[in-house]
């Protein structure tokens, strides 16, 4: 019999199956902090979470704090937390439309939050605001300026960050590097139309690794080189969507690029 | 790796009546994938079952599981219907043809098959299969009121043999913990059950010896669940438990004839 995609010999699956961690990083590039209504988290506050990271070799995980994108926890709160991790944790400074002197002092506080801030969250399906609404253009045109990544909640579907809204935004807005949280779940044609469209969008994959032939088909129709690790840690276990990418039926290639070499190619491997 | 045998417990074949079967529209091709992956034997349910109906079901799934198994490694699982209109054969001849097909577990569907998953309508098979020991896969998804019909069915018939499957991404400890800690009859499959480091806290909660490895296919791929099982941080015993040895013992534990 063939041997199994844990058994090829030199492979990425062979050796996180025999140790648990392999010489590559991983960048979680979609992770949250905090409690939250719906589910119970054993390990959601940031000590608990990076030992979780730390044991399979996750290099970085940017998050954004449930507090601050359901709540009024503000982001220099997160940043604090962030720096007690700073070899590991970076965050996206949480954005609700619904909270504009929010925005304006996040804004006016970014720079203080760098280099541990990264980017910007939207949560346009929870906070039922479209991304091309006026309310966001502030953060739009702030990360426009300064070429910032954008990590915003897609779902196939949505009237607020569906296909069609997106490649609007992503568009109108070619300086932002958007990463589409979920690649458009559900909607694989909608998501390839804004890849083909769109060079400045990248897709993440929280809840994607583990359902079948999901990754081939986006390896196939949208390229690896566009493909971005996620887990929304910490609802999903590291192993699980690791493990998702290394048995998918996709090349050796593809799986460096979804785990680490598309996000250096996009911020270095310093940040 | 062959030190890790595994046995899915939660694998279904057939054409489902909305297509998308990806590729597990046959034995043959869950048998690929168990062997791309490395995965010994599963426990096979059929995938259209809510559509198409028990008596198809099950007997469509014993087509799909002879012409290709010629190893015997899959098992299946049929599906059971209230005792009145007798579509199903009594208890004693039901589980002497499981025996005789190589069925081990049962599952139901009494929302999409319109009937009351309760003592009136099925009492006489569960008491019967709960004494016997055959496992019986229950989930939120298809019991009518969601979780609530699941603690309603393990109220109405605690000494049964329940896999608890489909708990849902959405991380479902609210719901599992007291199952598993009121009916001592009741496991967990852990296809969708995500939760970091998660599977380590149930062992240490309730035993490793309630959870089974389940892939899920064919919605879910086989290895996602094979690594963080493989990883939990558990005690390589408690993990070949999980991987194979529970469900082999469940399977063993039932008195079909």
């Amino acid at each position: 019999m063939k041997k199994a995609v844990w058994e090829q010999p030199g492979s990425l699956a062979e050796a996180f199956w025999k140790n648990g961690i392999a010489d590559i990083p991983i960048y979680d590039m979609h992770g949250h902090m905090g409690s939250h209504n719906a589910i119970y988290f054993a390990r959601c506050e940031a000590p608990e979470m990076v030992a979780h990271l730390r044991r399979i070799g996750v290099r970085r995980l940017v998050f954004s704090h449930h507090y601050s994108l359901m709540g009024s926890f503000r982001n220099q709160r997160v940043h604090a937390i962030t720096a007690r991790f700073p070899d590991i944790l970076r965050m996206y400074v949480s954005i609700s439309p619904h909270q504009t002197d929010f925005i304006a002092e996040d804004l006016e506080q970014f720079d203080s939050m760098t280099p541990l801030a990264i980017g910007f969250k939207f949560l346009p399906d929870y906070h039922k605001v479209k991304v091309t609404d006026p309310r966001y253009e502030p953060v739009l045109n702030f990360a426009s300026e300064r070429r910032l990544p954008i990590l915003v909640h897609t779902w196939g579907g949505s009237p607020y960050d569906g296909p069609d809204v997106m490649l609007e935004a992503a568009t109108r807005y070619p300086q932002v590097t958007f990463f589409m949280a979920h690649s458009f779940s559900g909607d694989l044609p909608g998501a390839k139309r804004v890849a083909d469209a769109c060079p400045n969008v990248y897709f993440e994959l929280t809840s994607l690794p583990g359902q079948h032939t999901i990754i081939e088909r986006l390896c196939a129709d949208i390229g690896s080189h566009r493909l971005l690790f996620g887990t929304d840690m910490p609802w999903f276990d590291e192993y699980q969507h690791v493990g998702g990418i290394l048995s998918a039926d996709i090349s050796e290639d593809d799986k460096h690029n979804i785990l680490y070499r598309n996000v250096e190619k996009l911020l270095g491997k310093d940040w | 790796m062959k030190d890790f045998a595994f046995f899915d417990a939660q694998c279904a074949i057939g054409a489902p009546i909305l297509g998308n079967a990806r590729g597990g529209e046959t034995a043959a091709g869950l048998l690929a994938e168990m062997d791309r992956n490395g995965v010994d034997k599963a426990l096979v349910a059929h995938a259209n079952t809510e559509a198409a109906g028990a008596i198809f079901a099950n007997e469509n799934l014993l087509e799909l599981i002879r012409a290709d198994d010629v190893d015997n490694r899959l098992t299946g699982v049929w599906t059971i219907l209230p005792a009145q209109c007798g579509e199903l054969p009594p208890p004693d001849e039901f589980f002497a043809q499981m025996a005789a097909n190589r069925v081990g577990a049962l599952n139901l569907f009494p929302v999409a098959h319109r009937w009351q998953a309760c003592r009136l309508t099925i009492g006489r098979l569960m008491d019967a299969a709960a004494e016997r020991r055959i496992p019986v896969f229950l989930g939120q998804r298809i019991m009518d009121g969601g979780w609530r019909g699941v603690f309603d069915f393990m109220r109405t018939f605690p000494a049964a043999t329940v896999i608890i499957n489909g708990v849902s991404l959405w991380g479902p400890d609210r719901n599992i913990r007291p199952l598993l800690e009121n009916f001592p009859g009741c496991h967990v499959e852990l296809s969708e059950y995500w939760v970091p480091e998660g599977i380590a806290d149930l062992a240490r909660l309730y035993g490793a010896e309630r959870l089974l490895y389940g892939s899920g296919y064919p919605r879910f791929g086989h290895g996602s669940t094979m690594l963080s099982i493989r990883h939990s941080g558990l005690p390589l015993e408690q993990v070949r438990l999980i991987a194979s040895q529970n469900l082999e013992r469940l399977l063993a534990q039932a008195q079909l004839v």
